[in-house]
């Protein structure tokens, strides 16, 4: 017999035909330490209309569910999925099998629910709580047996097989961290990946599409996002590069206060600025034409363009960096070099 | 000269008639002074057409209505109204017949409203100011382009402000992109050439006629797509569905959580 609970013993013999299948629930709750207090039927009387009721209830919800369900299949299989432009049924397939489905559930929930509060005895059952008087016996007993598993394989007295067991799993928890590892690239490599970008001495500015760009293409109060013309340039290799080619206009131009080094990085009323919000990343490239600010829409960072993008607003703390740039002898824009500083947000080396 | 000339031909008649010959030598000199006008006067300045007349009814209504911002001249006024020379009709177009002209209060920007004026007011102020400094104008015909070269164009450069459903968004201070849904072919050409309120300038330059009616057919073809499930929330995206999920389906459950226990 079980030595848990707070079963005392009680002269109980599970055998004997007298009992009733209750009286058998009961003794093994109480040899659990569970003491059935209140037991007692939800109704009385069977068949009452009351109780009819609420069976009728149950049934509904049950049938509710599984109409919902078939529902759910039918949709699935039959209902118009495929996109077509405009106001048609399709529009409706994916909300029609969230709607049934969430029915289907809803009511089997609900039926359940029902059913086990309405119809299914009430009972109040107490156990006492033993978490404040720990069975010192039984935890030395296990604790023994434990102690023993270890002493019988003899490790603490084979160093071999110590030193074997450690090389044999060493290399397996290594296998799952390794992969994961590979995935960091060197930021400090041959190409300095977190310092430089796509653009260089000469690199053409170009659009999404490739084509180079001609001062004057940009109308003042205008701008363009532009990219370094090298292969691939407009890709994701190089998603550090893309690049703000701003139009000031003429009286905003003469405004313009260039930083310590930036004199001469602008050509004309022709600036570029990094579209890489210098907070967390994302393009800075909503472009208010008249107050003259970058704004980033991720965390409403702002920056002031004609004081060369300083940062005004938000939690961007660094200024979008600048490119600088002028023009070939074909007429088009061309970087005079790479970004000056990193671009982008911070990392370990860049505050 | 001709002036001289007439008048030692009129001491001679005058010298040889009486009243009758001063009427004539009076049609004369001035049939002289006509003709010598006609001949030497710059020509087409007093063309009857029909923009003129518009030219001179728009500036009725300009001296009406916006002169008290835009000034006497379309000059300016400092902290009230920018200068409208060079802006051309396309300006005064979107700007009156969005209703964002004239300004209901000195405010971080113009709001869409009812216009104040009809179309025919509206094409005479445009013909005004257009007159006065040029400017970029909205083609005729047809505004519809390519619209799959229209998504990309979007992508890249329109969606940045107001979304990829054209739905618009918040900028700084107050100001905002507007959504794009009442927006007309016209309207969305006037506002990438002349750039209204803070929205960058896209000149023909940057991007072609061509290339500006496939972003036209791109935002009106996104308008005559229902939303998946009928509600489309605003169409910006998780945000709003997530504000949705969570102040009706979190608060539904919790009450119907607080319904069960009630119910126990």
């Amino acid at each position: 017999m079980s030595e848990h609970g707070s079963g005392s013993a009680v002269d109980f013999d599970p055998t004997d035909p007298k009992h009733s299948q209750f009286d058998l629930v009961r003794e093994g709750a109480r040899r659990d330490g569970v003491e059935i207090v209140h037991y007692q039927p939800r109704f009385a009387v069977a068949g009452t209309k009351r109780e009819k009721r609420i069976e009728r209830t149950i049934a509904f919800l049950l049938v509710l569910s599984g109409l919902s369900a078939l529902a759910f299949i039918v949709v699935y299989v039959a209902w118009p999925y495929e996109y077509e432009q405009g106001y048609h049924a399709d529009k409706l397939y994916t909300p029609l099998l969230g709607f049934t489905m969430g029915v289907a559930l809803l009511a089997l929930g609900a039926a359940v629910i029902v059913w086990v509060k309405k119809l299914m005895p009430e009972e109040v059952a107490v156990q006492d709580r033993h978490d404040n008087n720990p069975n010192l016996d039984e935890r030395a007993l296990t604790a023994a047996t434990m102690m023993n598993m270890v002493d019988e394989t003899g490790i603490k007295r084979r160093p071999l097989l110590k030193g074997a067991l450690a090389i044999g799993a060493a290399p397996l928890g290594l296998m799952a961290v390794v992969p994961l590892g590979a995935l960091i690239k060197d930021p400090h490599g041959e190409d300095q990946p977190l310092w430089t970008t796509g653009f260089s001495e000469g690199v053409r500015l170009v659009r999404d599409d490739g084509t180079p760009i001609r001062p004057g293409e940009v109308s003042a109060g205008g701008l363009e996002t532009v990219f370094p013309g090298i292969p691939h340039g407009t890709g994701l290799q190089y998603a550090d590069s893309p690049t703000l080619l701003i139009h000031l206009r003429e009286e905003d131009a003469a405004e313009f206060k260039p930083r310590k080094g930036f004199e001469d990085a602008h050509y004309g009323n022709y600036f570029a600025f990094s579209k890489i919000c210098t907070h967390a990343g994302c393009p800075a490239s909503l472009y208010e034409q008249q107050t003259n600010r970058l704004l980033c829409p991720c965390h409403q960072s702002q920056f002031d363009v004609k004081d060369s993008c300083r940062p005004i607003f938000g939690p961007a703390t660094r200024r979008l960096p600048q490119l600088p740039i002028t023009v070939d002898e074909e007429g088009y824009f061309v970087a005079k070099s790479d970004f000056k500083e990193a671009v982008g947000p911070a990392f370990w080396e860049r505050p | 000269m001709i002036a001289s000339a007439a008048a030692r031909l009129g001491r001679r008649f005058r010298n040889r008639a009486g009243k009758a010959g001063r009427l004539v030598v009076l049609a004369l000199a001035l049939g002289l002074i006509g003709g010598a006008y006609a001949t030497f006067a710059p020509t087409g300045q007093a063309d009857e057409t029909s923009s003129s007349i518009a030219v001179r009814e728009g500036q009725k209504l300009y001296n009406e209505s916006c002169i008290s911002c835009h000034g006497q001249n379309a000059q300016g006024v400092q902290d009230r109204g920018p200068s409208l020379i060079g802006v051309g009709s396309a300006s005064v177009e979107f700007q009156v017949s969005t209703g964002r002209m004239p300004l209901a209060r000195q405010e971080a920007q113009g709001q869409r409203k009812y216009p104040a004026f009809n179309d025919e007011q509206t094409d005479q102020l445009a013909a005004y100011i257009q007159s006065i400094g040029g400017g970029p104008e909205i083609p005729e015909g047809d505004l519809r382009g390519d619209e799959a070269l229209g998504g990309e164009l979007f992508r890249v450069n329109c969606s940045s402000c107001h979304a990829f459903s054209g739905n618009g968004g918040a900028l700084s201070s107050g100001k905002y992109a507007p959504s794009l849904k009442p927006s007309t072919d016209r309207h969305i050409y006037a506002a990438m050439l002349t750039g209204p309120q803070n929205m960058p300038v896209f000149g023909d330059n940057q991007l072609t006629p061509e290339e500006k009616k496939a972003i036209i057919a791109y935002v009106q073809s996104q308008k005559t797509d229902a939303d998946p499930g009928g509600w489309g929330i605003g169409r910006t995206g998780p945000v709003p569905e997530m504000v949705v999920i969570f102040m009706v389906g979190i608060v539904v459950c919790l009450f119907g959580a607080l319904w069960i226990a009630g119910k126990s």
